[in-house]
């Protein structure tokens, strides 16, 4: 049996995304655990494993996020190919080996064919983490991606989403890493979703920063002397700076092409013909609008 | 005498950027130094002092990236006023407070009266905050800062015997907050004066970043402890390391979010663009374009 498991803190998104994606795919026996938020999202997840763990037919256990909608109806097919091999502790539509950090497409990504929509400037789709130049899943990663984890019985009964990493970033490359830990192995695979998903990726970054430092300060293993970490903060300070200026520079970049464009169609309806034809382009809308 | 300088890399850029600012500002009295660079910019600019240094009747040596072009006819009275006070060392029309590295930019910026000229997507200006004095924000002033940006810096007879640009720090980057922290570690004043000028340069800020995060770790190394701020943050070297590792993912991450934003924006006017071209009425008005396309060219 496939099981669904989502933590629900607003109702909306998860009755208008994950919740047909889960009738898409979900099976006659499937079970839906779905938990009203409490705590950080580990705490939730936990939950969310202990009831799965109870259940003796359970093949895997699928947790969602509610803007995470499958959109494939074979869904369950892919999550029984992708743990087949009984070393495979987590699988997730896309992930990568960004390594040190919370931040796992800072390295090779692999994504299964994936939708991106939003709906700032009038809506509209494009494929997802295409700015993280991913190769096709599946392979063997680092992390995947928390949107959606599919999870062995093994990972089910054995591991747990560490409760102490409370700012609900994190949660998931930490889970992969103890399956790692623990010898197993985290994949991504063909599994078929559509993130519904504002243009900006986080939302608070300095609550993003603080699960940054949170999960380093968990994992850091290396002991350096007090002049190795000097040279590490120097190291990273430049890092930082200019990560910011070519971030900054790539927006300035992209302003003019915007520029440019906003130039053009300023040129195309400035002219005297088409403020000629204005009547005409009014009177189309009229009669769409009658139609419609 | 006001004295110029420029270490010419690209004879094209010079003729059309900095000489044509050099020609405006200059006086008749003024000697200009246009040579061909000598080396790295630290080497180059050190010759101009040398070079500098032998005028008689220096009151300034104003030095000038290629790419740069002063635009005030009476640069020569604001830059006297300026330099009036003997502790001034150095001025510009750039500049920050809370400077803690070279990316000056991360301090509180007080001053920017530039227009940075780019030639990409069909080119464009983008004027700094303190271009037009009627429009800038409360925070925008002249005065003393922490560091000036070195594409114009002009510099005292003082400067100019006591100071040399150090050419251990690489080959491009830090040069001018290096020099700055020499000027206010001699106890001489920084400053900004009211002149303008137009930066014509690409978008992207630096086309190394290796070398640019070298130079950024060299001159905290030499700096640290000398001057408050420069090299400092708050926390252990542990805690520094891991704040600036999770800060420079969230910068990529940033900028990921504003590409994608920028995606959407491009394809909501190329969607626009393409329902006006082929619209009925576009194709109604052919005709009458035509005929105004050329009366435009017939003048």
């Amino acid at each position: 049996m496939i099981a669904f498991g989502i933590s629900i803190t607003e109702p909306d998104p998860y009755r208008r995304y994950a919740e047909p994606g889960i009738a898409l795919a979900r099976e006659p026996d499937s079970a839906v655990l779905a938990f009203a938020a409490v705590g950080p999202v580990a705490r939730t997840y936990n939950l969310i494993l202990d009831a799965a763990a109870a259940r003796d037919d359970l093949e895997a256990l699928v947790l969602l996020h509610p803007h995470t909608e499958i959109s494939d109806p074979g869904f369950c097919d892919a999550v029984r190919a992708a743990l087949r091999d009984g070393d495979v502790a987590v699988a997730g539509c896309v992930g990568g080996s960004g390594g040190r950090s919370i931040a796992w497409w800072d390295g090779p990504v692999s994504c299964a064919p994936m939708i991106h929509r939003y709906e700032e400037l009038g809506g509209g789709e494009t494929t997802a983490f295409a700015w993280a130049h991913p190769d096709r899943a599946p392979a063997d990663v680092e992390s995947v991606d928390g949107m959606l984890l599919v999870l062995s019985p093994w990972a089910v009964r054995e591991l747990r989403f560490d409760e102490r990493l409370r700012r609900n970033w994190g949660h998931d490359v930490d889970f992969c890493r103890q399956a790692r830990e623990a010898g197993r192995r985290v994949v991504t695979a063909d599994l078929r979703v559509i993130h519904h998903h504002p243009l900006e990726l986080v939302d608070e970054m300095a609550v993003w920063v603080d699960a940054h430092v949170d999960y380093a300060a968990k994992w850091q293993q290396d002991e350096l002397s007090e002049e190795q970490w000097k040279r590490r903060a120097r190291r990273a300070e430049a890092e930082r700076e200019a990560e910011r200026a070519i971030a900054y520079s790539n927006a300035l970049i992209q302003d003019a092409r915007v520029a440019e464009l906003e130039r053009e169609l300023a040129a195309a309806t400035g002219t005297l013909a088409w403020r000629m034809t204005e009547p005409l382009r009014r009177a189309n809308a009229l009669r769409r609008r009658l139609r419609n | 005498m006001i004295a110029f300088g420029c270490a010419v890399t690209r004879p094209d850029v010079y003729r059309e950027c900095a000489a044509q600012g050099i020609r405006r500002a200059a006086e008749p009295d003024s000697v200009v130094f246009d040579g061909p660079s000598a080396g790295t910019i630290f080497e180059s600019y050190n010759a101009l002092l040398d070079r500098a240094r032998e005028l008689d009747g220096l009151e300034a040596l104003v030095l000038v990236h290629q790419d740069a072009e002063i635009v005030d006819a009476d640069f020569g009275a604001k830059l006297r006023a300026a330099l009036s006070d003997p502790d001034v060392g150095v001025v510009g029309c750039v500049g920050a407070v809370g400077v803690r590295s070279i990316a000056w930019w991360e301090g509180s910026v007080a001053q920017a009266s530039f227009v940075h000229r780019y030639d990409e997507h069909g080119g464009g200006d983008l004027p700094a905050f303190s271009w037009a004095w009627d429009e800038a924000p409360p925070y925008a002033r002249t005065g003393d800062v922490d560091t000036l940006d070195g594409f114009v810096l002009a510099l005292s007879p003082w400067a100019v015997r006591e100071l040399r640009f150090d050419e251990s720090l690489g080959q491009l980057h830090g040069y001018d907050l290096d020099f700055c922290l020499q000027v206010r570690a001699a106890g001489r004043r920084v400053v900004t004066a009211d002149f303008r000028a137009i930066h014509n340069h690409a978008l992207e800020p630096f086309s190394d970043p290796e070398e640019w995060i070298r130079a950024h770790m060299a001159i905290a190394d030499k700096w640290d402890g000398r001057l408050p701020g420069v090299g400092w943050a708050p926390g252990s070297w542990r805690e520094r390391a891991l704040i600036a590792e999770a800060e420079t993912d969230a910068a990529k991450l940033t900028g990921h979010s504003l590409g994608l934003a920028h995606l959407a924006k491009v394809r909501e006017l190329e969607r626009a663009l393409e329902e006006t071209r082929t619209s009925i009425s576009w194709r109604l008005g052919t005709p009458l374009r035509a005929l105004e396309r050329r009366r435009a060219a017939t003048g």
